[in-house]
């Protein structure tokens, strides 16, 4: 196990030097000076100019100045924003916690929804319910996710009224900000509107998870599917047949679990996927998150929130990445190792 | 009496082009404490008519049978759920590569207590958990396991192809069969492992009585552990007898060539002379022979073998084939063999 773990932090650390690589050739890339293209400061006087320039090390060769970029970033400071001049390490600390937190939610419902109708399919290869289960994935990974988005708030919010269509929460409530993900915050807080709060904010974040969930919940469906079939299909099955196990014992005992470990990779892969989806619904759904945060930096042309925005978020998708190695390791014997004969 | 009683069991398979007969009319019957061979080369059909008997095919497969007796029940009048009770509870298997049935990612110790029948134990529902334990570390001395505790807390990926085997035979007894269907239980293991394996088989038949259909590709080695031998070609019935009769006069060309092909009915051959092998090789699923299956491999083929031959009664050696191997036989006595049963 500690082999595995070290093994999957150098991959992060050669990983991240990647991506920072990436970020920093960026600053050469997109139009302007390099040096505030790094730093954001579009206002600075030539003084302050000769000092960026001192401090990134622009008038030594190229390794150095990715040595400085480097080191300013791994304390924290990522430059300013070139739109609203505010430091964006702090902008992000209080928009990323959003995006997790939505991502999550929709990854929630998306498995809830996905893995158990898969698997149903599978059970009923064949038949009406298991062309229904796939004819509804297939309608629902087609449909784009924008048109779903306006549909979804077109009827229930508008129409029905069911539920608020923009926003974390109702402007009422006063929540203090400390890990900034919102359920944490409110339970944390000790405003006698608490539950009350609890009740908005659940409200709140039910529509555009959903509407995030819809396309990676259809691609669980056919993954746990072939999974299942598979799994059904495998020698071990038909020997628990063979011992006089039940059906419900067979799928409950031997089946999910092993169906579960083909599945948990791709839900790692699946995130990122989800997560650029989370952009595209955050813009919708006004919801105060790093997508929506990133989109409109893209329209300010705000260079150094594109890059540093860019690098926070593939830095949080490889994280879940680990997290579900770590996940599956967990869940299969397989892959933990320590062979030992007796 | 006959434990198991099969008439013209066929099994067909659906494939796009239509319907494939992929076993014919296979007759089968054993008898109580009876060890059972069943033989054929690899695609002959063994391993469905197994797993048609217990009832674990998958959908595309469609048995039938003229009739299909346990222990004087008439199975076909039940329903599948009653067979499928009945059966589990009296009939246990073990497959080949028992590596791979076993699952993967549940402890050994697990899948054996949960193949332990609730009715087996006694006691209070807080004692039944140390019970079933008993019971397990039980029957994996009965299989000689003598480190259970290890054997217990591993996974099948960390235990040897023959542990594995004897893990599965521990299975198979926890529902106290009375026949045990062994299908090539000893695929992939070297020479020693196999003796063991064969061995334990052979007690569990003296001790407990309990009947063994034993399957195997190998005849030479079957014939160490039987007492009476069916053999199939291509999915069709072709020989039943003692093993005596099966193996020292053979009646039909298949068992006379299979018999002639092992290397320990051949001492007298000269050294680096070829054996005796049929032409060509079995037939596939997609393109089989009209009547007889064998027809286009046997030497003693003529043009009636295209209608498929029925089955003759020779005192107890039933014999499916138009020519026979009658009274020629019988060999010079001094060739003549004898298998030595029991001991390797």
């Amino acid at each position: 196990m500690l082999t595995f773990t070290l093994r999957r932090f150098s991959l992060f650390i050669f990983t991240m030097l990647v991506l920072t690589l990436l970020s920093f050739s960026l600053s050469f890339l997109f139009p302007g000076d390099t040096v505030i293209n790094h730093s954001g400061q579009i206002h600075a006087t030539p003084t302050e100019l000769v000092e960026l320039n001192k401090v990134y090390k622009m008038d030594e060769n190229i390794f150095s100045q990715y040595n400085a970029y480097l080191s300013h970033i791994l304390q924290g400071d990522l430059g300013q924003s070139m739109a609203s001049q505010s430091p964006i390490s702090d902008e992000i600390i209080e928009l990323l916690p959003a995006t997790i937190e939505l991502s999550l939610v929709a990854l929630l419902i998306a498995m809830l929804i996905g893995i158990p109708l898969g698997f149903i399919a599978a059970i009923r290869h064949n038949k009406t319910s298991d062309n229904a289960i796939l004819s509804f994935a297939m309608i629902g990974y087609s449909i784009p996710v924008f048109w779903l988005g306006l549909l979804a708030i077109h009827t229930f919010s508008i129409n029905l009224g069911w539920l608020p269509s923009a926003g974390k929460i109702s402007l009422l409530f006063e929540i203090d900000f400390v890990t900034g993900i919102q359920f944490i915050d409110i339970l944390l807080s000790d405003s006698p509107y608490k539950w009350q709060a609890f009740s908005n904010a659940s409200a709140h974040i039910i529509l555009p998870a959903c509407v995030i969930a819809l396309a990676p919940a259809t691609i669980f469906i056919r993954l746990s599917r072939a999974a299942m079939i598979e799994v059904l299909a495998a020698p071990y099955i038909r020997a628990a047949r063979a011992k006089g196990l039940s059906f419900n014992q067979i799928i409950f005992r031997h089946a999910i679990r092993n169906a579960l470990i083909k599945i948990i990779r791709h839900v790692g892969l699946q995130f990122a996927n989800l997560v650029t989806i989370a952009m595209v619904t955050e813009v919708i759904f006004s919801w105060p998150g790093i997508g929506r945060w990133l989109i409109e930096s893209i329209y300010q042309r705000d260079y150094t929130a594109i890059q540093s925005g860019l690098l926070v978020l593939s830095c949080f998708i490889f994280l879940v990445h680990i997290l579900t190695d770590f996940i599956y390791a967990a869940l299969n014997p397989l892959a933990r190792g320590n062979n030992h004969g007796s | 009496m006959n434990l198991l009683d099969i008439r013209n069991l066929s099994i067909e398979l659906d494939t796009p082009n239509g319907r494939v007969l992929a076993v014919d009319k296979v007759s089968l019957s054993i008898k109580e404490g009876e060890v059972r061979g069943l033989v054929g080369e690899s695609g002959s059909g063994k391993t469905l008519l197994a797993q048609a008997i217990i009832g674990v095919l998958e959908d595309k497969w469609h048995v039938h049978a003229d009739r299909f007796h346990w222990r004087g029940i008439d199975l076909l009048r039940l329903t599948i759920d009653e067979r499928r009770a009945l059966l589990c509870r009296d009939i246990a298997m073990i497959f080949q590569e028992p590596m791979s049935c076993l699952d993967p990612t549940t402890l050994i110790g697990e899948q054996l207590s949960e193949a332990i029948d609730t009715s087996q134990l006694s006691g209070h529902f807080w004692q039944r958990k140390k019970q079933r334990k008993e019971a397990v570390i039980k029957l994996l001395h009965k299989v000689g396991i003598k480190k259970h505790s290890q054997c217990i807390n591993s996974y099948p990926h960390q235990l040897t192809e023959a542990i594995c085997q004897r893990v599965m035979i521990a299975i198979a007894l926890a529902g106290r069969p009375i026949l045990l269907i062994a299908d090539e239980p000893t695929a992939t293991m070297e020479s020693t492992n196999q003796g063991q394996i064969y061995r334990l088989l052979a007690n569990l038949n003296q001790l407990k009585n309990m009947s063994i259909l034993l399957i195997s590709h190998d005849l030479e080695n079957l014939t160490h552990w039987t007492s009476t031998i069916t053999v199939m070609y291509s999915g069709q019935f072709v020989e039943a007898g003692t093993t005596e009769q099966i193996f020292n006069k053979p009646m039909h060309p298949y068992t006379r060539a299979l018999v002639d092909s092992s290397t320990k009915a051949n001492l007298q051959l000269p050294s680096k002379s070829r054996l005796m092998t049929l032409p060509g090789s079995i037939p596939i699923l997609q393109h089989l022979p009209i009547g007889c299956r064998l027809g286009p491999r046997c030497p003693r083929a003529q043009q009636s073998c295209v209608v498929a031959p029925k089955v003759s009664n020779f005192h107890g050696h039933k014999v499916s084939c138009h020519f026979p191997i009658l009274q020629e036989t019988t060999r010079k006595e001094s060739t003549k063999r004898k298998p030595v049963k029991g001991v390797r």
